[in-house]
């Protein structure tokens, strides 16, 4: 992907991640957290332009899931709400061992893809999200054998490292997809000239989605449809629509981003054309 | 064991939940899910070892 698909036109991918799995309405009320807030976020973003959303699950009390039930009622939710949106689940996140990371992955059907995060991420003064090569290798290869298209999390350069070692290791059906996230603590530090960097560092024919964390959402997704990627907005990023100002829902940041895309004449893909460009 | 500074609170600070959330009596505030699982010592993770705000409240001296 490169500042020539844009010229040519390309339809953009957006991706709404609706709740995440670290902060909940305490950050935000807006921020859905039940499979049935859920599934009606995930419709009103596809209404308002996007093609996949990436979901987490919740306990009741707003606290991460991992379970395969929760899942399961979460996917629910959203064909019963949803038209034809790409579901994609989070692998990802805190402390929680390998066999944990699984369980996104078993529901009935499989998601079409989930998130494979391609290396550790700091959280807090305490916490790391490990995501060894053997935790990476062992989601890749259920996502093989299941069909699920991997997205490839890249949180800093030193990640885009490990997409070239895994492409090595294990044969991904193209084209790979990688997101590439920008923020602070381990993250890849949010600066434009840090998107051309990484853009430029992708292995070949590799696509990229831009995501960037707080306030550098708006910014750094704009300059991601000017390269020809595909982009990432949604409450468990950014829960500000500007500063001081909380977003009233995912909708809204989507609404936002394909308003964009539109003034830089880039049209925005349905969710049949999000899966003819990934290849699902 | 969970941290003793964790309560459940359906509502605190004008907030109101529907389900008790996680409340941090000693930052006194809600406290993020995902600092949930530090306050609750899940996977492998202890409050007395990786709650920055216990660690502060209690002054246990960094290593």
């Amino acid at each position: 992907m490169s500042y020539a698909e844009y010229l040519v036109g390309e339809p953009l991918i957006v991706t709404a991640a609706l709740t995440g799995g670290v902060h909940g309405k305490e950050a935000n009320p807006n921020l859905p957290e039940t499979p049935e807030e859920i599934g009606r976020a995930a419709a009103a973003a596809e209404e308002a332009g996007a093609a996949v959303v990436h979901l987490h699950a919740r306990k009741p009390n707003g606290e991460r899931s991992f379970s395969t039930q929760r899942f399961q009622a979460i996917d629910d939710a959203v064909r019963a709400h949803a038209n034809d949106v790409v579901i994609q689940h989070s692998t990802g996140g805190t402390g929680a061992p390998t066999a944990d990371r699984h369980l996104p992955l078993r529901t009935d059907p499989p998601p079409e893809m989930a998130s494979l995060d391609m290396g550790p991420l700091n959280r807090y003064d305490h916490l790391t999200s490990e995501n060894t090569r053997g935790t990476v290798d062992a989601l890749h290869d259920e996502m093989r054998d299941r069909g699920i298209k991997p997205e490839l999390e890249v949180f800093n350069d030193g990640h885009l490292n490990e997409v070239h070692g895994l492409l090595e290791r294990r044969d991904l059906a193209d084209p790979v997809y990688a997101t590439l996230i920008f923020g602070g603590g381990t993250l890849t530090r949010p600066r434009p000239r840090n998107l051309l960097n990484a853009v430029s560092n992708l292995p070949d024919g590799a696509l990229f989605n831009t995501l960037g964390f707080g306030r550098h959402q708006l910014p750094l997704t704009t300059m991601g449809i000017l390269l020809g990627g595909h982009v990432r907005v949604g409450l468990e990023d950014n829960v500000y629509y500007r500063q001081g100002e909380l977003a009233t829902s995912n909708a809204q940041l989507v609404e936002r981003v394909v308003r964009i895309a539109g003034e830089l004449e880039r049209e925005v893909a349905t969710p049949a054309q999000a899966r003819e460009i990934l290849g699902l | 064991m969970t941290c003793p500074y964790l309560e459940y609170h359906d509502e605190a600070d004008g907030r109101q939940f529907d389900q008790p959330r996680a409340y941090c009596t000693a930052a006194e505030r809600f406290v993020q899910p995902m600092r949930a699982d530090v306050c609750n010592d899940r996977y492998a993770l202890e409050h007395e070892a990786h709650c920055e705000i216990y660690r502060e409240h209690v002054e246990v001296p960094e290593p």
